[in-house]
Formats: structure tokens, C-alpha cells, sequence
């Protein structure tokens, strides 16, 4: 467990004692609560996880990579946003992949644009979205996050080169 | 039937995809569920505390003083503490959902709540820290620094494409998910 797990752990703990100290029937009101909302989410987040699961086997950073190694120049960074809108990474494994591309002579723009749009923009978030808000809020936050990876591209457009 | 696959339909698109990589390639089919497997035990692991603050947050703070902080009126003072909610988090996108809709149901202001989550999926702390030492200083400074800009802009303004009904449903809906 990372770090911040163990803060979180910690949190919980204290702030469990202080209230149990407070009010011992709230307390156990509001693990049963905290432990209903955990089952009312399993059955959405699930699905997710899997669906999440296959995207990871098919696209890997090697897969990744080999799509955006050729390309630079304007198609190159619509390549980059593009791939990163579809697909999902976590960020451990986005950042040594964007490092990698770096490296390997990508271009910055492409990346960022790539790093920006994994992050925030995809199928597996529009997917929570809609379930937990509405389909017209999903549309409206990933078009949001993918406006601003088109400004980030173009600033680090102007600064790198 | 048709109700449950209308319902479900990412476990659907995801058993579909399932067969077709079955059939080009097993490896594929055991990598994605070793790839689930673990993503669902590293969430068992980290969610739980999660959970258990989000009940007590329920049962503890009252709807006057989430409104009061984080409702319709808030101002930047509600802003600003959606911004240090979501950048001292730990854990996984997924993870924000649910203190989301707590916050909601509480009463607390869509913008705010929305600029919570986009400031947790890509500007929290942890994150903005292994980026910085992944892609350097600079680089990583002017994506941040953009998309913070970007989230507090839309933020101000995301709740003028909504009706009043549609704002409210989303309170609604909040009490049925938590």
C-alpha cells in the first residue's frame, strides 16, 4: 500500500475514535451507511472494472507507443489526443509511458496532449458519468477536459518550439 | 431481458469484447482478467476508509453547513474548498463518485462538486508530484497550471447550460445512489 493509503487508513481510524467518543449509536448509523452506499456501488463499478481490465490487456504502453512514435507534426498531436481520449491508464502507468515517448524523440505537444486527454477524457469515466450525474453532464465535463487539452498542445506548442 | 441488457450495457460490451479477444488470442482473455482482478483487490484495499468517511460525513455534518460551504451561494469560498478537497485525495477517479454524490445529496452546488472531480482525476497532489518527477518541473507545470485555469473557468460558468429542474435532478438522484 502506498503512502497515501496509509493516510487515508489513518484518517478513517481517528476520525472513527472521535466519534465514537461523541455519539457510539451515530457512529455505527454511519458505517452502516458508509458500508450501503460501498453496495449500492459495487454493481456499477464492476462492469467498469472489467471493461477497464480488457482495455489494459489490448492497449499497452508498447501498443501505445508504436502508434505515436511515427506521427509528429498536426496529425501527430491529433493522434495523441485522440488515443488518449479512447483509451484509459492509470496515471502510474500514463507518466513513465509519457517519459518514454519523450525520450524516444516524441514530440511535447503530442504528449501532452496525450498525458491531458488519458487523464481526463475517455469511455470509462463518460460511462460513470452518465450512471452517477446524467449522459448530458458526462458530454459537457469531457468536453471540458478536451478543450483544455487542445489549449495545453498549443501552449506547449509555443513554448517548445 | 431486454431491460437487463439496456441496464447493463457495459457488462455486455465487455463480455462481447471478452469472446472476440478469446477468439484472436487467449492471452489477451487471461491478461484482461488478471488486469481486473487486481484493479478490483488494489480498490478493496483503498476504498474502504473512503466509505467509512463518507458515512460518518453523513451522519455528522448537517445539510445547512454543506450548504452554507459548498451550495449555490458559496462563492469562491466553496470553490476553493472543492479545490483542496479534491488535491489532498488519494485513490482512484472512480473513488471520487461516491463523495461526490454524498455532496451532493447534501445539498452542495453542482459547479462545486464537478470542479471537486476534475480537480481529483487530474490535479491532486500525488498525481501533480509524480508527474513533476516524471516529466520535469516545466513541463508538467504548464499542463497543470492550464487545466487549473480551464476547470475554474468552466467551473464558473458549466451551470448556466442546465435548468433549474435539471440541477435539482441531479440532487435527486444522488439520494437514490447513496
Amino acid at each position: 500500500m502506498s503512502i497515501e493509503g496509509y493516510i487515508i487508513y489513518g484518517l478513517a481510524i481517528v476520525l472513527t475514535m472521535i466519534s465514537l467518543l461523541k455519539d457510539k449509536d451515530k457512529t455505527i448509523q454511519g458505517l452502516k451507511k458508509g458500508a450501503k452506499s460501498f453496495m449500492k456501488l459495487m454493481p456499477v463499478l464492476l462492469p467498469l472494472f472489467l471493461f477497464i481490465g480488457i482495455l489494459l490487456a489490448i492497449v499497452t504502453p508498447s501498443f501505445i507507443s508504436s502508434l505515436l512514435g511515427e506521427e509528429s507534426g498536426l496529425l501527430g498531436y491529433v493522434l495523441g489526443m485522440s488515443i488518449g481520449s479512447i483509451t484509459f491508464m492509470p496515471p502510474f502507468v500514463a507518466f513513465p509511458l509519457g517519459r518514454e515517448l519523450l525520450d524516444s524523440g516524441g514530440a511535447y505537444p503530442q504528449v501532452a496532449g496525450f498525458l491531458v486527454t488519458v487523464m481526463s477524457v475517455g469511455i470509462v469515466y463518460f460511462a460513470a458519468e452518465s450512471r452517477f450525474f446524467s449522459k448530458k453532464s458526462a458530454i459537457i465535463r469531457n468536453s471540458i477536459s478536451l478543450i483544455g487539452a487542445i489549449i495545453v498542445v498549443l501552449i506547449v506548442m509555443v513554448v517548445y518550439t | 431481458m431486454m431491460q437487463f441488457i439496456k441496464n447493463n450495457k457495459f457488462l455486455m460490451i465487455s463480455v462481447v469484447m471478452l469472446i472476440v479477444i478469446s477468439i484472436i488470442d487467449m492471452n489477451y482473455t487471461y491478461r484482461s482478467l488478471e488486469n481486473t482482478w487486481n484493479s478490483i483487490i488494489s480498490m478493496l484495499i483503498i476504498v474502504p476508509p473512503i466509505f467509512v468517511m463518507i458515512g460518518l460525513f453523513d451522519v455528522w455534518v448537517p445539510r445547512e453547513t454543506v450548504i452554507a460551504l459548498m451550495g449555490k451561494e458559496s462563492g469562491i469560498k466553496g470553490m476553493a474548498l472543492a479545490f483542496f478537497l479534491g488535491a489532498f485525495s488519494a485513490g482512484p477517479t472512480i473513488a471520487a463518485f461516491p463523495l461526490a454524490m454524498v455532496m451532493l445529496k447534501k445539498g452542495a452546488s453542482y459547479s462545486n462538486v464537478l470542479f471537486f472531480l476534475m480537480i481529483w482525476s487530474s490535479l491532486k497532489l500525488p498525481i501533480v508530484f509524480f508527474q513533476i518527477t516524471m516529466l520535469g518541473f516545466k513541463f508538467a507545470m504548464i499542463i497543470n497550471a492550464t487545466m487549473l485555469v480551464v476547470f475554474i473557468i468552466s467551473a464558473l460558468f458549466v451551470e448556466k447550460l442546465y435548468s433549474d429542474e435539471e440541477l435539482q435532478r441531479f440532487e435527486e438522484k444522488a439520494h437514490t445512489l447513496s
